[in-house]
């Protein structure tokens, strides 16, 4: 039921008109609608905590997007044993943030939840997220085996797949990951975090890894994505291990626009958005606008 | 003549099932809480309760001629039997313990009751015993297989404990079907958070020794205690001059024969000036259950004699014979091509002694098996030689050695296993990594994969990809990255086989060459010199 809600409202938020009518939540006496937001929004600054929260008010708040009683799921990246400092999951101030953004605008539950590659309680300590989540009222869960179920998903390529229940029950889905490296689609971020919200023969996806981002974000549909770049990793992604393979960016890009996120990202490592076939393939399936020159893009320093 | 029961013994009973409990308990939390907990070092010392095993203690010491000083912690115990006797059987051996249990039950059923008659010998635990300590004169440690500690611990680890893991989860399940869903969840995260979701390929073996050793309370009560333990021999040999004295008072005593029918471990308290100092393990149920209260513990500092410390007939004959068989059977455990020639799918955990010295450490408990995070270390079955059997061997496809978790060096409770920081642990290599290239996607395949290495978790990367062209069947020629070992980078953890999604026989895997404990299983020539001089 609800799920059906999301997606809905996802859809019309992207394809960009009639997106009013359904979601934003307009204030009384406001007149602003969402065409007068960004689209994608990037703050650079000292404090992950701050630019995080100063890159959700310029998309128009969290109240925007999230209902009184909504269950929001938030998805960082944890897929590592590895500290913040490597660069390898989505920093912990960021994810903090965002919890606390959540509930204070009226959300009644906020749920962080990744399906991890090492061992999952050790990525969740290491990271820093589980203590960070646990300084705000939200809930870190773990992936249970029993709440994965395999449906179909309608992709083009992907058909059917084994789907973290938790993340798709939400009423609303918002996608953190973090900007890396990685060997076969070049950079991981928000489409490919997605990955990290399913089960099954996970590493088979990468036979065909390009399609499997884009059939995986068109089916979790998140209502915004926010990209951690304070420390991104440039080589021996997607875990690196040491300092040197990381690098400070200070910034974190959020935005209502999945494949605007990603291609915002790839900008950061000096990479044309048109060189990643991800990006290409979300653009064709009209997920969103690779090409920022045709973005609404907000970009600030504080 | 008045017929009372002491009332005063009674009370000790029943402060020695407390006894009991609380060891029980204190050795299952221990159990429990090795693992990984959130932090990297564990402050439990599951390991402690090992170090009061006098067995453990001798064998060990013996067997891998090393004094460790961890093992003093057994003299408390040698001094506890020296004054008091076996109390530490009767009130601290929580696989005693186990064992009254189940004795208590099937006493109280029909079917399962054991016979009070047909006494067998108590000899046999001294054979045991005795072949255990010749065993460990040729550095051949068989303390683990029989040693309560051990036996408990791997029998929890690798059985009993993913048995009921195994349950919980279908309690989840269940909840979860039925609409409960936070029930389900804290189910499944009890799971996570203890890490109790493990399988091991002998959990059905181990588990059903351990069936048997607890069906044995049918035949006889503490049929385990009475016939087999080896420690239990061990202190009973050492009761010899222990204070506390078992007298029948002849005045009152009726001659009913109920103390020596009562008693669990057939010490015969009963005809009087049989009582076998060695085989009592003060559980005081003679006296409680003694009509007349006419059985009584003093202290006395007189000895007992000789004859009266076991009072078992152990018979020269037998003693020799028993030695004798101990030593016919070190070549046999040691008939194994592997001390020739390394054996490829022995990978022991970070930390682990060279190959001869761990065999004469390690006492097989399992302790590792319960703290490894995933599932990756198992008890050996062929892979260590006959030697090996139960001491735990990393079978990658199973599980990999977590980067960060040293686990397993802090909970062995010998020392095989060696405590290291992370960073020593991070330095340590535990084989070596190997494509086969018939396998692997992109080789064979002409398709993308790079699985193994994006998990491979040193930096730079121990598996680096290079373009590679395949030969298709139609004769098309596709270029694709694919996957190339840097021999002398890759530290053997086998993430990248355990990930590798040709997952019967994945296409990347780890052997034991290189490891760092060994000098011989290397694969580079290690010259350090000049090779023409001597």
């Amino acid at each position: 039921m609800t799920p059906m809600k999301r997606r809905l409202f996802i859809r019309n938020m992207v394809i960009g008109g009639a997106a009013a009518a359904f979601g934003p939540r307009i204030l009384p006496g406001q007149t602003i609608s969402a065409a007068g937001w960004p689209d994608l929004a990037a703050v650079e600054g000292e404090s992950p905590s701050a630019i995080t929260k100063q890159a959700i008010n310029m998309l128009g708040g969290m109240g925007r997007f999230i209902s009184k009683g909504d269950k929001v799921v938030i998805k960082p990246n944890v897929g590592w044993d590895r500290t913040p400092e490597m660069a390898a999951c989505t920093n912990p101030e960021v994810v903090k943030a965002l919890v606390e953004l959540v509930l204070d605008a009226g959300a009644k539950e906020a749920i962080v939840i990744d399906n991890t590659i090492n061992q999952a309680k050790r990525c969740y300590v290491r990271s820093g997220i589980l203590e960070a989540v646990k300084q705000t009222d939200g809930k870190m869960i773990y992936v249970d085996e029993h709440r994965i179920k395999k449906m179909n998903i309608h992709g083009e390529w992907l058909k059917e797949w084994n789907v973290v229940l938790d993340v798709l029950e939400a009423d609303k889905i918002i996608n953190v990951p973090i900007a890396k490296h990685h060997s076969l689609s070049r950079l991981t971020m928000g489409m490919k975090n997605w990955l990290g919200a399913v089960g099954g023969a996970r590493n088979q996806l990468h036979q065909k890894l390009n399609h499997a981002m884009v059939d995986l974000t068109a089916f979790f549909k998140p209502t915004i994505t926010v990209l951690d770049s304070y420390r991104i990793l440039v080589r021996n992604g997607p875990q690196g291990g040491r300092l040197s393979d990381t690098k400070l960016v200070k910034t974190v890009a959020a935005g209502t626009d999945p494949v605007a996120v990603d291609a915002f990202g790839a900008s950061l490592f000096g990479l044309p958005a048109a060189e990643l076939p991800f990006l290409l393939l979300a653009g064709e399936r009209g997920l969103g606008t690779y090409e920022l020159e045709k973005v609404k893009f907000e970009k600030r320093k504080i | 003549m008045k017929r009372e029961k002491s009332k005063k013994y009674r009370s000790v009973q029943i402060l020695r099932g407390f006894s009991q409990l609380a060891f029980f308990l204190l050795f299952v939390y221990l159990f429990l809480a090795a693992h990984y907990t959130g932090e990297d070092y564990i402050s439990s010392t599951a390991q402690r309760f090992f170090h009061f095993d006098p067995l453990l203690a001798l064998v060990t010491i013996v067997s891998a001629r090393a004094l460790t000083a961890f093992f003093l912690f057994s003299l408390i115990t040698v001094v506890m039997t020296l004054l008091l006797g076996r109390v530490f059987c009767g009130w601290v051996c929580p696989l005693g313990a186990v064992h009254q249990f189940f004795s208590f039950v099937f006493k109280k059923t029909k079917f399962l009751k054991p016979p009070r008659e047909e006494k067998s010998s108590l000899a046999w635990k001294y054979f045991i015993l005795i072949i255990v300590l010749v065993g460990a004169v040729f550095s051949l440690n068989l303390a683990g297989y029989l040693d309560p500690f051990s036996f408990l611990t791997r029998s929890f680890a690798v059985a009993i404990f993913p048995g009921l893991a195994y349950v919980l989860s279908g309690v989840a399940g269940l909840f979860y079907s039925a609409g409960l869903l936070s029930l389900g969840r804290s189910t499944s995260h009890l799971l996570e958070n203890w890490t109790l979701n493990a399988t091991f390929i002998q959990g059905f073996a181990v588990g059903l020794v351990f069936l048997a050793a607890v069906m044995l309370n049918a035949k006889k009560e503490r049929f385990w205690c009475r016939y087999l333990c080896p420690a239990g021999a061990l202190l009973g040999l050492l009761s010899r001059w222990n204070l506390l004295k078992f007298r029948i008072n002849q005045a009152t005593c009726i001659n009913c024969n109920l103390c020596s029918q009562h008693c669990p471990t057939q010490a015969s308290p009963f005809p009087i000036g049989q009582w076998r100092s060695g085989e009592c393990i003060y559980c005081f149920n003679c006296a409680a259950i003694c009509p007349t209260a006419a059985i009584t513990f003093p202290m006395s500092i007189r000895p007992e004699k000789a004859g009266n410390v076991s009072n078992v007939n152990l018979g020269r004959r037998r003693l020799v014979l028993s030695g004798l068989v101990a030593v016919a059977s070190v070549p046999l455990f040691r008939l194994t091509p592997f001390k020739k020639r390394a054996s490829l799918k022995l990978i022991r955990p970070p930390g682990a002694l060279e190959e001869p010295e761990f065999l004469a450490t390690c006492v097989k408990c399992g302790q590792c098996m319960r703290a490894c995070p995933t599932n990756a270390l198992q008890p050996a079955l062929t892979e260590a030689g006959p030697e090996g059997i139960w001491t735990p061997v990393l079978v990658p496809r199973i599980g990999y050695c977590e980067y960060y978790c040293s686990l397993c060096g802090q909970v062995c409770p010998t020392g095989a296993i060696q405590k290291l920081t992370l960073e020593e642990k991070a330095q340590v290599k535990l084989g070596t990594a190997w494509i086969d290239k018939n396998r692997c996607i992109p080789y064979t395949l002409g398709k993308p994969c790079i699985v193994c290495e994006e998990h491979c978790p040193v930096s730079p990367k121990a598996i680096q990809l290079v373009d590679t062209d395949t030969k298709l069947p139609d004769g098309t020629i596709v270029t694709q990255k694919a996957p190339v070992i840097d021999v002398e980078a890759c530290i053997g953890c086998g993430i990248c086989e355990n990930k590798c999604p040709v997952v019967d026989e994945p296409a990347i895997r780890v052997t034991s060459i290189g490891e760092s404990r060994s000098a011989q299983n290397q694969l580079l020539l290690q010259t350090g010199g000049d090779p023409f001089r001597p």
